[in-house]
Parts: C-alpha cells; structure tokens; sequence
C-alpha cells in the first residue's frame, strides 16, 4: 500500500500542474490581452533532484495552435532543445518557438500574492510569480538583440504553450510539461459598429413638450379672444354715443318753443 | 360699482405681484444659465466633437430670454399701475415672443439630453482620443478637444474609458493605430499615479492588478454635470413659463377691461 500511496501521490502532483497555466485572474485582470498572455511560471512542477548542481533553466515554448498539426517537438533526436524564433516558424505558424528563458522558480518560498497591494514590493512579485508573453514590441526589428525575441501576438488566434527544464551545463533537456490548454487573444470591434440611436423619447421631453405646446395654444386663443371683444366693445361704443348726441340736439328745441 | 372696482384692485395688485416674481425668475434664470455656459466641468469638447451641442444652444437662449422677462416685468408693472392700455398691449406682444423663445429652449434643452448616451462618448472616444492624423482644420480642433478634456477626466476621476477600461481592449480605436497593445493595453493615464504623476507600477497597471490601475468608467463623471445642465434649464424654464402664463391671461383679461 506504500506503493499505491506514492502512486497517488504522484498522480496528484502530476495532476496539480503538469500544463503551463494563465496567471491568476484575480491578480492580473487584463489577461489576455489583444497581443500579450501571461502566464504562471512553473513552480514545484519539476522535480528537484533532476537538477543535482542547481544548474537548470526553463525555456518556454510557444506555438499557434493550428501548427500542432505540423509539428509540436521541441527537442531533436539527441535531446537537445529547438532553437527557433519567433521570425523562422513565422510568428509560431510553422512549429514552436522559444518564446522565453528563465530560472527555476524557488518552489521552497513561493512569492506572496497578498504582497502586491505593497507598493515597494509589487515589482518583485509581479517578476516571480508570471511572465508576459508578447511584452517585447521591439526586439523584432532591433538588428544588435541577442537575446531571446519575445514579441508580441497576434490578437484572435489560439496559442499553445509549453515549459521544458534543462540543464544549462549539459545542453539537454530533463523533463518538459505537456502543451498548455489552448489561450486565444483578444479579438476588437470596430467603432463603427458602435450604435449611437438613443431609443424611446424619456418622459421628461414628452411632458414638457406637450404641456407647454397646450399653454402656448391656449394664450394665442386668449390673446385673440381679449382682442376680438376689445375691437367689438369699441363698435359698440361708438353707436352709442351716436344715439347720445342725437338725443342731446333735438332736446334743447321744445324749451325755445315754449318760450 | 365699488364692487367691481374692488375686483379691479385686486387684479392689478395680483398682476403687479406676477411680474415681480417673474423679474426675480428672469435674473434667476440668466444666472443660472451663464454658469452652465461657463461650462465649469470643461465637458464642451466632448459636446462640440459630438456635433451634439444643442444643450448649450438652450443655455445662451436662455440668458437672453431671462434679461427679456426682468425687461418686461417691469414694462408690465408700468401698465398696470398707470392702465395704459398701449402699454400693456406692447407688454402682451413682447411677452409672447418671449414665450415662444423660452418655450424652444426648453424643449431643446429636454429633447437633446436623451441623445447623450454612453455609446455616443464611447463611439467618439475611440474615433478622437489621441487621433493622430487629422483630416482638416476643424477635425484638428476636435480631436484636441477630446485628447484634452479625456486625459483631464481620466486622472481628474480617477476613472478609464466610458464604462470602465475594457473598453479600450474590446475596440479598435484611433489610440490603439498609435500605441501598440503589448505596451499601452490602455493610456497611461488609466494607471493609478504618484504625487509626481507617473504610474505608480506600469506593469501592475498593464497587467490589470487591482489597485494599480482605474477600474471604473468615466460615464458618471460626464453624465452628472450635462444632466443638471439639462434638467436645470428645461425644468426651471418650464416652471417659469406655467407661472407667466396665468399671468399673461389675466393681463389680458385686465387690458380688455380697461378704458381707454
């Protein structure tokens, strides 16, 4: 039973992290991004007694996922790990490329996610904990670079990526992980898809507009009506004292009559 | 008689009484509107960019009818207190000009608000911010207007896109043709600064480790202020409007009853 439970035990390990992995969401929102993926390092995933001399490195490997189907080996038949770049498979589109080399994260003192809401600290952490595939814009086109050439993605296409371990000193490759899941960048909208149509009227204008048209309404019918009886009152007055001075001309005559 | 004469008192007091308080709202209201003209927030960029600037159209109307209503007012106590019927029909003629002025700013003001959405600022944010060849003179304004104004808000509010910094990751834009992804997943100024003004962690800031970078939209920011701005002059303008109603009908009615 001792061996079944180191059995389990390494189908637990083995389970744990045997692919790359994205970073944690929680920690890095903006992931993936149109051209950039980052990705957790590989910690505990190799065993340690590979490396006797503390002379190991990790190499990251990626590739696009349809290249799978070229070719996805990334040693040669004597062990040694492939040598390509970015430019020769074509930006991952014909085999896989060596994407980024590192050391091995210390499985004994991992870093402390909580520390990243310390300013002096963040840094550090953000370094230890992932790496940013795609973050290198200008190695590309940098003719003196020597190092290894990270550029960026391309946005709406599925990576794969792949951790190998290797032993700087002998030049071969001990262990490797499987291919990551596939990771597919950001795809963008254009603008001018963006529809800018407000919809239904709000109640606010269909009040407003409809009280005040009624009030406007209703002043012109005032003004019209004060207007029309005002012209009307004035023929009426001026009949009146028409009759008015006809009554006062013919009362004086009977006086002088009478005299 | 006395009775009517009573009657008539109290009519011209009334009136008298509205056009006093149609003075104090015509001052009110110029006030009012020459600080939503003086734009205090720095929003017009984004309003003149939009082709969308009728809010402030309402506004400068309003400055004007609001001097013409205090004008009035007085013109209006004049008649009454003296019964010139002249007088009086001049104020009723002038009046409903004004009326009818004040009337279309305030129904400009309420129609021209609903069409101040988040995917309009959204749409002309990504088109304008940081445009980086513009095609003529008036475009050439406009685009500063907008890189201007949004950079201001941005680290004014500490706030990132119209509804949050996703935006600049879910569309293309005139920013993105200029700033690849790799290094500027969105303006710097979306980052969290320092006293000095520069990030406090770029790489928290691309990546999007909460803290380090805005994680809210900038709509509140610009939707608060034009909203007051509409509501105060459409709102206040109809409430002075009902009030100057009831008082032009019994001018009117007054005017009809005096002599000449």
């Amino acid at each position: 039973w001792v061996v079944l439970a180191f059995c389990c035990l390494g189908q637990l390990c083995a389970d744990q992290s045997p692919k790359p992995r994205i970073a944690a969401p929680q920690l890095a929102t903006n992931n993936p991004t149109l051209t950039t993926v980052a990705l957790e390092k590989p910690f505990c995933t190799f065993d340690s007694s590979l490396c006797p001399n503390k002379s190991c490195i990790i190499y990251l490997y990626a590739m696009k996922e349809l290249a799978s189907a070229i070719s996805s080996q990334v040693t040669d038949n004597t062990s040694k790990p492939l040598n390509s770049t970015f430019h020769q498979t074509s930006g991952g589109q014909l085999g896989p490329y060596k994407a980024a080399l590192f050391n091995v994260p210390d499985c004994a003192s991992p870093p402390k996610l909580t520390d990243v809401g310390d300013v002096n600290k963040v840094s550090d952490v953000l370094k230890q904990y992932l790496f940013r595939v795609g973050d290198d814009v200008n190695c590309l086109y940098d003719p003196n670079f020597l190092g290894v050439c990270n550029p960026p993605l391309a946005p709406d296409t599925t990576y794969r990526f792949k951790y190998v371990l290797l032993d700087s000193t002998e030049g071969i490759v001990k262990d490797q992980t499987l291919w990551s899941d596939p990771i597919k960048t950001r795809r963008v909208k254009l603008p001018l898809k963006i529809d800018t149509w407000p919809g239904r009227r709000s109640g606010d204008m269909i009040v407003i507009t409809s009280i005040l048209s009624v009030l406007v309404f209703l002043l012109l019918a005032g003004f019209l009506a004060s207007v029309s009886s005002a012209v009307m009152g004035s023929e009426d007055s001026s009949a009146e004292t028409r009759c008015v001075s006809q009554m006062i001309q013919s009362e004086p005559r009977p006086q002088l009559s009478s005299e | 008689m006395a009775k009517s004469d009573d009657g008539i008192r109290i009519l011209q007091g009334l009136l008298v009484f509205g056009n006093v308080v149609i003075g104090m709202c015509g001052i009110a209201l110029t006030a009012e509107c020459i600080f939503f003209v003086s734009d205090p927030h720095g929003l017009y960029p984004l309003l003149e960019a939009t082709e969308n600037d009728d809010i402030y159209a309402a506004a400068w109307i309003g400055i004007f009818v609001g001097f013409a209503l205090f004008a009035l007012s007085i013109l209006g106590i004049v008649g009454v207190i003296k019964s010139n019927r002249t007088l009086l029909l001049v104020y009723i003629i002038l009046m409903l000009i004004t009326y009818a002025f004040e009337m279309a700013s305030c129904i400009t003001a309420a129609t021209h608000r609903d069409f101040l959405t988040p995917n309009l600022f959204l749409k002309q944010m990504l088109e304008r911010y940081q445009k980086s060849e513009p095609d003529n003179n008036n475009d050439k304004w406009m685009t500063e207007g907008v890189t201007k104004t949004w950079d201001k808000l941005m680290l004014q509010n500490q706030c990132c896109g119209v509804r949050g910094p996703s935006d600049w990751q879910e569309y293309m834009s005139a920013f993105r043709i200029t700033h690849n992804d790799a290094d500027f997943p969105w303006p710097h100024n979306c980052c969290v600064m320092d006293a000095r003004g520069s990030p406090v962690n770029l790489d928290g800031c691309k990546l999007g480790v909460p803290g380090y970078y805005n994680s809210n939209g900038c709509y509140d920011a610009i939707s608060g202020p034009m909203n007051t701005h509409a509501w105060g002059v459409a709102w206040f303008g109809f409430a002075i409007l009902c009030w100057t109603f009831c008082v032009l009908l019994g001018t009117m009615f007054y005017w009809s009853r005096t002599e000449y």
